[in-house]
């Protein structure tokens, strides 16, 4: 397309028109493309618009955009160089650091001092035991006890403006009467201003705890509001920390609330829950009477029901640790038994030693209080010398003795052979040592003459052999000394042999 | 039910307590003012449907030993000036005191009041001078009590808006 003779007047006309405006525009096109230049030109309104941005209150936009932002340059900034961040802290957080470290102190010092002045009074008994019952250290205990205490009101109160935001008062009837809380946090704050004012070198410090005769007045301080509680008793150190937190909950909660405040206290309701937990208190045992006498009936009854239970545990016991020594002491004496050991086994008695089968039998000797299935007795068998046992023994060997004895006859013949006419001597000496023996034990011993036949012949001259072999023994018996009154003729019915035997009664 | 602190300033002897000790609710003694140089009262008003209570901080007068305390106007949503109509220089210092009150606070809502006006005939504040500054002012007596509760509701009733 033909252009050229178009162009050369356009271009005129249009440096004409434009002429001026041109150096302008070119110098705005650069401004606009070259990216240094932009810089250039935000860099100079940037503070002013931010300043501009952040005056309304209720644009969170930008401060929402730098969040991130700020957050990630101090992480930053702590990575590289801590120091930096931490001098700059340095005079906020020494000083926040201090005073926590001293609070902490006075506390300790305060429950110490406490602790030592109560450590030997029935009291810390009642806390040991308390303690004890309860799994809580005893240190624990002692702060919580002795220290009484009660919050009764509570009031969160605006910080620049004194009003109050909510109120709360503890639901015993003895509470102080609350006067115009209103105005109580007006003149609290007030007042606060006017110790600020009036001490010099406290700019950073507040009025923390005021004492009015038995109430104290304890605050906590945040920097949209103030917690401030009337305590009557004695405040623990810890419950300024309670308000601490209780506050810095209610201004992380409410920041919004804080920060558009404009006297409209309902938007404060949902506080009250957590002020309401802040009336805290430790009342005194004569406050509540029920509990305490229950307290004291198992402090004091439950030992008193032990010390019976033991003690009549005790006593038992030893009752039949005393019947115990007593047995042994018998057994001990008993003729025929010799104690080797004695001991105790839990609920059980032991009893060794030695025992002389002629002995009394030690578990007919048990008295009626001490029980056979209490005593557990292990004896060896051994011959005692006692004489009445030598006696005893003797009398069942010459028993024996006589009883092996027999004299054999010859059929149909009564009289005793003269081969074994020796053998009366013997066993007449062996009946006058029986009779002697036993009559030493207050025995009454008889011996018995049993004569007999064999089956061979009349049956009627059988019966009259037998009975004169018995007598034809017991005379010749009688002749050697035995006492006639001792022996006794006794016939065999039945058919043996052509015997006379003995059989000794009246001895064991 | 909203709440708003209102601040009461002005030159020492101007009757503030007096002005209002009929009109407002009270439980601290007057010596307060001396010694920690400030007295809350309370004053409850109905603005339409809407029930304020106006927590009062009548702050110590000022005079040249004593100066105002600054601590006390924080957090305040108005304040009432108070002047003496018999003393022009009460009028100065009120003028005074509003420019220092706006400078720490900003624009808030406010009241001029005149006091004694029970002793008109030694009035020596000329309304021109008054009506030039475009304030609302109100002529109050303590003595008779003329025009206080009309104050306290236009007050409460600014600040409501």
């Amino acid at each position: 397309m033909p252009t050229d003779g178009r162009d050369k007047p356009l271009a005129e006309l249009r440096a004409i028109l434009l002429g001026p405006d041109r150096a302008a525009w070119e110098n705005l096109r650069q401004r606009l493309d070259n990216p240094s230049r932009r810089a250039e030109d935000v860099a100079g309104v940037l503070a002013e618009a931010v300043r501009l941005r952040s005056s309304g209150h209720s644009d969170v936009k930008l401060r929402r955009a730098l969040q991130p932002l700020v957050e990630e340059a101090l992480q930053l900034s702590v990575q590289s160089n801590p120091r930096m961040l931490a001098d700059a802290l340095f005079p906020i957080f020494g000083k926040a650091i201090r005073k926590a470290i001293t609070s902490e102190l006075d506390g300790m010092l305060q429950s110490l001092s406490q602790t030592l002045e109560q450590s030997f009074s029935l009291r810390s008994l009642q806390w040991r035991w308390e303690s004890l019952r309860t799994g809580k250290p005893y240190a624990e205990i002692v702060v919580l006890r002795s220290l009484l205490y009660r919050v009764e009101q509570v009031f969160l109160i605006h910080r620049d403006s004194g009003l109050l935001l909510q109120h709360v008062i503890a639901p015993a009837p003895e509470s102080a009467e609350a006067k115009d809380p209103e105005m109580v946090s007006g003149m609290l704050t007030a007042i606060q201003d006017f110790v600020h004012d009036s001490v010099s070198g406290a700019e950073s410090e507040n009025l923390e705890t005021v004492r009015m005769g038995e109430i104290e007045l304890v605050l906590a301080y945040g920097p949209d509001a103030i917690l401030a509680g009337f305590v009557r008793g004695v405040a623990p150190r810890k419950l300024s920390r309670v308000f601490q937190d209780t506050l810095d909950g209610i201004e992380q909660k409410k920041a919004e609330a804080f920060h558009t405040f404009s006297g409209d206290t309902s938007r404060f309701d949902s506080c009250r829950p957590q002020l309401e937990a802040s009336l805290l208190g430790q009342g005194k045992p004569d406050e509540r009477p029920s509990s305490s006498w229950a307290a004291r009936a198992l402090l004091f009854g439950l030992p008193v029901l032990l010390l019976l239970v033991f003690g009549g545990w005790w006593v038992y016991s030893s009752a039949i640790d005393r019947r115990f020594a007593n047995f042994t002491h018998r057994l001990e004496s008993e003729p025929g038994i010799v104690l080797t050991h004695t001991e105790k086994r839990g609920s059980k008695y032991y009893i060794a030693g030695l025992r002389d089968p002629l002995a009394a039998d030690p578990a007919s000797l048990l008295p009626p209080g001490l029980p056979s299935n209490k005593v557990d007795f292990r004896w060896e068998d051994y011959h005692s010398l006692v004489p009445r046992f030598a006696a005893q023994r003797q009398l069942t060997e010459l028993k024996g003795q006589i009883e092996k004895r027999g004299f054999h006859f010859k059929t149909g013949s009564a009289e005793i052979p003269p081969e074994q006419r020796f053998l009366l001597e013997d066993v007449g000496a062996e009946m006058i040592a029986l009779i002697q023996a036993a009559t030493a034990l207050g025995k009454n011993a008889q011996i018995e003459v049993h004569g007999d036949h064999d089956p061979v012949g009349a049956e009627k001259l059988n019966v009259v052999l037998s009975r004169s072999r018995a007598e034809n023994v017991r005379a010749a018996l009688i002749t050697l000394g035995v006492p006639a009154a001792r022996l006794t003729t006794m016939p065999e019915d039945l058919e043996k042999d052509r015997s006379a035997s003995f059989r000794v009664i009246g001895v064991p | 039910m909203l709440k708003k602190k209102i601040c009461m300033v002005g030159q020492f002897g101007v009757g503030k307590t007096s002005l209002v000790r009929r009109f407002v609710d009270s439980i601290f003694d007057e010596r307060y003012l001396t010694t920690i140089g400030v007295k809350i009262d309370r004053k409850d008003v109905t603005v339409g449907s809407e029930s304020v209570t106006l927590m009062l901080w009548d702050l110590a007068g000022e005079d040249d030993l004593a100066q105002l305390n600054a601590s006390h106007l924080r957090g305040a949503s108005g304040y009432i000036l108070v002047a003496d109509g018999c003393r022009a220089a009460s009028l100065a210092k009120a003028v005074e005191l509003q420019q220092r009150i706006a400078g720490q606070l900003g624009s808030l809502p406010f009241v001029l009041v005149l006091n004694k006006v029970d002793l008109r005939d030694r009035w020596e504040i000329k309304d021109a001078a008054v009506a030039e500054r475009g304030w609302p002012v109100f002529e109050t007596s303590a003595k008779a009590g003329t025009g206080v509760e009309e104050m306290f509701l236009a007050l409460a009733g600014k600040l409501v808006e």
